[in-house]
């Protein structure tokens, strides 16, 4: 029976349920809504359990929550080895090699995932205060993840990357020097059948469905996830002052239609670019002083 | 009409507000105060919204671990913070950037010398990157606060940022606090300021004389009022004996402290 639609999967399941089954939301809170149309994702309840396939996945703990897989007999998920926290002896543990090993050690991602097997429990936690987004993937569905995010996938899902196109450069010819506010890659997640994946967001983890052509600034490193159709470009913005030259604030710009999950946890790294030689394809950036021969854009891209 | 007294910021509200709409904490519980005296700062409901000083903007906090602050500014209103604490911005928010006065000094503390201020109309989210919680602080007119460094989340225009040094070798070497904190002062308006405490907030009001040691990490704000020295807590052992250094506040006063705190080793 799917008379409820929950609102954080879009999933239609059973409304007299005390959670969804499908990404563990509760379906007895309060949707919190702020006035911009950001969406609180809320935090899956303690010890409530999502089904997939024969299996299921039971998500404790509210402060660093941890994710507790009981896998039936030939059902596995992959996981990179540091969100293990435990596993039973009789649950089967393997390497699996990834493709394209080069592109991803010169990305700073794992080489190398690990695969569980049924039958038997493991569990996965990362390693900060924040909260576990289970996003439940129809067949033919992908999202579009940061790199650090993925926590744990069943074997319905594939994993692949895109190159971020977030990135801006300095200098040129050998002293060229390339940045990317968001990391080179994303990570790709596409279901071949209806698959579960799981994803660590820190601190408190808010979505929000852009519509047609809306667009939102987010701070780079607070990006969780988007929606394939949402639009991503680099945004670098600079406070006006009268005095001095400000640094660069890192952003990427968001144009929809689509959802993204942002995080309140974010990594802060000191702003220390002032300006820029090439930005990624069709980055924009606000100077607000309004006086561009005050600093150094080479290009004529404004925002509009 | 009847009215309810805000037992954090002493706003009058009508009784029919279940926050205070000045510094949004719930009007509906009572206060959490230890046996000590310690009152844990209010813990703001997801989604309160309050008003911004004595302007028409808004102000909306979510968020339990890691909360945010959300502005709604109307146009021409302002509000000041550190570049890094913008999460996200809509687009017709536009930033300022403001040195401040003694920015020399201030760099050579590693204090913020600069802050940038948003201005309407739009709305723009601001959050430490770090676990805590949000304490809001109506300043009237003429009121002043002294807040640990790197601790403000954003404070409204009429609100005047500046610092003081903290005199003594001792604090200097062991004070954890370093050599100046922040003053914010409210000119001649109501102003807001909205500082974020590591882990947990508890607020005391300390009597004339009245003093207390904390951790010096554990410092969050004060009332000018209250002086603060750094001493030296002998732990004894004989030979090669250790000492503590603590924060030693005295009243009359208010004072602020947070529970997750930078902790400064003995020597």
């Amino acid at each position: 029976m799917s008379d409820y639609v929950c609102p954080y999967c879009r999933l239609g399941s059973d409304a007299s349920a005390p959670a969804c089954p499908n990404c563990g939301a509760p379906v007895d809170v309060r949707e919190v809504r702020d006035r911009s149309g950001w969406v609180e994702q809320p935090p899956i309840k303690d010890q409530a359990r999502i089904q997939f396939g024969r299996s299921q996945c039971q998500i404790s703990g509210n402060y660093v929550p941890v994710a507790e897989m009981d896998l039936a007999q030939g059902d596995n998920v992959y996981f990179s080895h540091h969100v293990l926290l435990w596993t039973e002896p009789g649950t089967q543990l393997a390497a699996r090699q990834m493709a394209k090993g080069w592109d991803r050690r010169r990305a700073g991602m794992p080489l190398v995932m690990m695969e569980a097997s049924g039958p038997g429990r493991v569990a996965f936690s990362d390693d900060d205060p924040g909260e576990v987004i289970a996003v439940p993937l129809q067949a033919g569905r992908a999202i579009d993840v940061v790199e650090h995010h993925f926590l744990v996938a069943t074997s319905a899902v594939t994993y692949d990357w895109i190159r971020s196109g977030v990135w801006f450069t300095l200098g040129t010819g050998s002293d060229k020097e390339w940045f990317h506010p968001l990391g080179i890659y994303l990570d790709r997640f596409t279901a071949n059948e209806h698959g579960l994946l799981l994803l660590h967001a820190r601190g408190n983890a808010f979505i929000r469905d852009l519509d047609d052509g809306e667009r939102i600034y987010v701070a780079a490193r607070a990006l969780v996830y988007k929606d394939r159709s949402v639009q991503m470009n680099v945004h670098l913005e600079r406070p006006s002052s009268p005095n001095h030259h400000w640094r660069l604030i890192q952003m990427v710009r968001l144009v929809g239609p689509g959802r993204i999950a942002i995080q309140s946890k974010y990594g802060f790294e000191p702003e220390e670019h002032w300006g820029w030689n090439e930005i990624g394809p069709s980055g924009t950036w606000n100077n607000w002083n309004g006086e561009p021969s005050r600093w150094r854009p080479k290009i004529a891209d404004r925002e509009p | 009409m009847d009215r309810i007294v805000c037992s954090w910021c002493q706003y009058q509200d009508d009784v029919s507000r279940t926050t205070c709409s000045t510094c949004g904490a719930p009007l509906d519980v009572a206060n959490v105060v230890s046996r000590a005296g310690w009152r844990a700062a209010p813990r703001l409901r997801e989604m309160t919204e309050f008003r911004v000083g004595n302007t028409s903007s808004t102000c909306q906090v979510s968020g339990e671990v890691v909360p945010v602050a959300e502005f709604a500014l109307t146009e021409h209103d302002r509000v000041f913070f550190e570049q890094h604490t913008v999460l996200w911005k809509e687009r017709l928010v536009s930033l300022h950037g403001q040195s401040l006065a003694t920015k020399n000094k201030r760099r050579i503390a590693g204090m913020p010398y600069a802050v940038v201020q948003a201005q309407g109309p739009g709305r723009i989210a601001l959050t430490r990157d770090a676990s805590g919680e949000l304490v809001v602080l109506p300043l009237h007119p003429g009121i002043e606060l002294d807040v640990r460094g790197h601790s403000f989340i954003a404070a409204s225009m009429n609100v005047s940022y500046d610092f003081i040094r903290i005199t003594g070798l001792a604090n200097v070497l062991h004070g954890g606090n370093g050599m100046y904190i922040d003053r914010f002062v409210a000119r001649d308006t109501p102003g807001l300021l909205i500082l974020h405490g590591n882990g947990n907030v508890f607020d005391r009001r300390l009597a004339q004389g009245e003093a207390i040691q904390v951790e010096p990490g554990g410092f969050l704000y004060k009332d000018p009022s209250v002086t603060m020295n750094t001493v030296k807590v002998p732990l004894g052992g004989g030979f090669g004996h250790r000492n503590a250094y603590m924060a030693e506040l005295a009243g009359p006063g208010r004072v602020g402290i947070q529970s997750m705190y930078v902790h400064h080793h003995t020597d």
